[in-house]
């Protein structure tokens, strides 16, 4: 079920008023509630992939209780072994089982080894596959870790597993946050209800009116790349910045306040990125669940910057190789995260780590951008012909005609709206600018009304599904 | 208890906020789009609401740049509107006909037909966004065909900021540089180039293709509407340069409906007179304002000749 759908739309108050029904009788009610809910959101898209997170969930919950109850290292060892490779193996089964024929195939072709007819499976890939997976595994990590106990609780963990909100596309919850919150009492509370109406708003503002009204002008230029000039192929990647952008935060924020209606907190994902003055500092802003998942999974056990200098190069090179190839099976994604790698360890050896002021930021975003190029075409040769038209080739402007134009427009209309907001947040978070918008409960109303139309009056209602579904 | 009160009084104030700035704005909005003198959305409310034409024209991009209904006008005798509207495809055409022939029963309908009309697109039921405005005049006409695109077809529609969604831009650009026409028609002006020809813009890949029961559905209703409210229907395949497969499934496929439903198809496709006239064309597929007076030209003798027949 996508949060942008009628069917989210009548399911959501459903669960909302049976989940808190059920507020005053024990917490296994309204876990149970939550849990049938996630699967029933889950398996709108394919009933067939519940097996899967059931699987998953119950592979979890009986290696963490291994875990906990073996005497030596070398046995929970044995048994977070065990889920690791039984939840990469699943993400590699279904994820990377075809890019890696591909490129092996590819591979021998290109060294004379003719390889024609290579039999593949038709595997479909399950949405937000790679989102669960490694909320699990940080349970079991951190279970041997000995950050935390392994609940005896399956209904709890089950429902922390397919948690709806944040099951498809994150934020990519650390179990040490989220789990207890599934065995402690969840308080109605009317302000943070109110605020996750207000985060879901804006969350769908992001996604339908500056997202997809962007991603008209972008598809229609990174789809014929041959047929547009270096500048065209400029706007379109500024564009395609700020779609990502309100793409991913959007489903963040959505996800963030349809989780407080129900009384549980998920981390913030996005802290207003294209304010960093550094690419270390973006990183620190953009995606923060995962670029954290991978600082305390991977970075840190690999010795993070607590070794030589050329090792913590290599560290932090692979991290970003990595989470290039999380995002998709494709070489434009390891790619993006290779040239993200080199960034940082180029800003380390110029010591840029915390710059601030308009000129960082600006070309903080230009390097960020470029590097979207990658992430964005739809290959490898398209991203280097984009890159060698924007450098030889400027030309003209592409504006399209009718529809195209407007929708560029609404787009600039809505990247102008988000700067503004952003900027306000960013340095002018203690200033009120009108009184009456923010101090008064009507007036507050108001404004949310008018974003409510703004969405209905500008948004785009079509097939758009959120751009992260795929990884 | 109480808080579950406050919370839901909250929420309803809430509710009836939005739904005063919806009808609020939603008014001004909608007095702005009934406004407009120019432009795709005020040609489609002049053909919904007061034209008399006796021959009105529909299709796609190839409708409204290949007929000129001064032209047809005088070679017919009669009164003619382009009703053509760019990129749009048969459910959108069937929607407007539905609700012409609400008001107005005219003496002939040319169908432009495209080679593409039933093969399966999403983009056909995005663009029926553009009859949106409508909903609250025609709701009964037009609800069939918005629920093939959203179940909640009748919930959406109650929003007046949804029902004009995306019209300001329109609205404000043809205010401030209003677009020309000539009774629907708008000339391309300029000839095809050889890099044209030789561009991709020349391919049509209709293998994968599938057809859309739907497409197909509305262009039987839109011949049986033709019928039940007598009104002539002819349709008419446009010349191009592009190379269209002979074995198009979706062409086969209205030749047979036409056939069947006895509907005369005037096929430009490979006619001689537009064999290598690049000179008439201003891209592969459309024809320039010279090609379209003489293509307009060549359909009404040929209706003329088709009425003979008959």
């Amino acid at each position: 079920m996508y949060f942008n759908s009628f069917d989210f739309l009548i399911f959501l108050p459903i669960v909302f008023v049976a989940y808190w029904l059920f507020e005053k009788r024990k917490i296994r009610f309204q876990n149970v509630i939550l849990l049938i809910a996630s699967y029933v959101f889950y398996g709108w898209w394919d009933w067939r992939f519940l097996s899967l997170i059931g699987l998953s969930t119950l592979v979890d919950y009986f290696v963490g209780i291994r875990i906990s109850l073996c005497d030596t290292d070398k046995l929970k060892k044995r048994w977070l072994l065990v889920s690791i490779f039984f939840n990469l193996g699943v993400l590699s089964f279904f994820k990377y089982c075809h890019f890696f024929i591909d490129s092996w195939v590819d591979l021998c072709n290109s060294i004379g080894y003719d390889i024609k007819d290579v039999t593949t499976l038709n595997i479909i890939l399950p949405v937000g596959i790679s989102f669960y997976t490694f909320q699990t595994m940080s349970y079991t990590i951190d279970v041997y870790r000995d950050k935390l106990k392994p609940t005896k609780d399956f209904i709890s963990f089950a429902a922390f597993v397919s948690f709806f909100p944040q099951l498809v596309a994150g934020p990519i919850e650390r179990a040490t946050h989220l789990l207890p919150q599934f065995l402690k009492e969840r308080k109605y509370s009317k302000e943070s209800i109110s605020y996750g109406i207000k985060l879901i708003i804006w969350g769908f503002f992001l996604k339908l009116v500056l997202a997809d009204r962007t991603a008209i002008y972008v598809n229609s230029v990174y789809n014929n790349v041959e047929y547009h000039d270096g500048l065209s192929l400029i706007f379109a990647t500024i564009l395609f910045a700020f779609q990502i952008y309100g793409d991913f935060a959007g489903y963040s924020l959505i996800a963030i306040g349809t989780a407080k209606l129900f009384g549980f907190d998920l981390m913030t994902n996005f802290r207003r990125p294209y304010f960093s003055g550094s690419i270390h500092e973006f990183w620190n802003r953009w995606h923060i669940s995962l670029s954290t998942w991978f600082r305390d999974y991977l970075y840190i056990p690999l010795g993070g910057n607590r070794v030589g200098r050329y090792r913590w190069f290599f560290n932090l090179f692979i991290t970003f190789l990595i989470s290039g190839l999380w995002h998709g099976a494709k070489w434009t994604f390891v790619i993006w995260g290779a040239i993200n790698g080199i960034y940082l360890i180029i800003e380390i050896l110029c010591n840029g780590k915390k710059r601030k002021g308009i000129l960082n930021i600006i070309s903080t975003f230009c390097f960020i951008s470029f590097a979207w190029i990658f992430f964005r075409a739809n290959s490898v040769n398209d991203a280097f012909y984009i890159i060698n038209k924007i450098f030889t080739e400027p030309g003209k402007l592409y504006i399209g005609s009718g529809d195209d134009i407007a929708a560029s427009l609404y787009a600039v209309l809505a990247i102008f709206l988000l700067v503004i907001i952003e900027f306000k947040r960013e340095y002018l978070q203690n200033i009120t600018i009108i009184n009456f918008f923010t101090k008064k409960e009507i007036g507050r109303m108001f404004m949310y009304a008018t974003l409510i139309y703004l969405i209905l009056y500008l948004g785009v209602f079509g097939h758009s599904q959120f751009i992260y579904f795929q990884f | 208890m109480k808080r579950y009160i406050t919370t839901f009084s909250k929420i309803m104030k809430f509710v009836i906020i939005v739904l005063i700035v919806d009808v609020i704005f939603g008014i001004v909005s909608n007095h702005l789009f009934f406004l407009q003198k120019t432009g795709k959305y005020a040609r489609a409310n002049l053909v919904i609401y007061e034209t008399e034409a006796e021959v009105l024209i529909f299709g796609s991009s190839h409708a409204h740049r290949h007929y000129v209904p001064e032209v047809l006008e005088k070679q017919l005798n009669t009164t003619a509107y382009n009703a053509g509207a760019e990129g749009q495809q048969l459910l959108y055409h069937l929607a407007l006909q539905k609700m012409v022939l609400k008001r107005k029963k005219p003496n002939l309908f040319i169908l432009n037909i495209d080679e593409d009309f039933l093969y399966s697109s999403d983009i056909a039921y995005d663009r029926l966004n553009d009859l949106h405005p409508h909903y609250s005049e025609y709701g009964d006409d037009l609800r069939p065909i918005f629920k093939l695109k959203s179940e909640f077809v009748d919930v959406e529609m109650f929003f007046k900021s949804y029902l004009l969604n995306s019209t300001i831009v329109h609205i404000l650009r043809y205010y401030i540089s209003p677009q020309l026409d000539y009774k629907g028609y708008r000339p391309l002006n300029g000839t095809v180039t050889n890099d044209h020809i030789t561009s991709k813009l020349m391919e049509v890949n209709d293998q994968v293709k599938e057809i859309d029961e739907n497409f197909v559905l509305a262009l039987k209703e839109f011949i049986n509407n033709s019928k039940s409210n007598n009104v002539d229907l002819v349709f008419v395949i446009s010349p191009t340069l592009r190379n269209i497969n002979s074995n198009n499934k979706s062409l086969g496929m209205i030749n047979e409906i036409a056939d069947k439903e006895e509907v005369p198809i005037l096929n430009f496709l490979d006619d001689k007179n537009f064999k290598d006239k690049l000179d008439w064309f201003h891209d592969p597929s459309h024809l320039n304002d010279t090609g379209a007076k003489y293509f307009t030209k060549l359909v009404s003798e040929r209706i003329i000749k088709e009425k003979l027949n008959n």
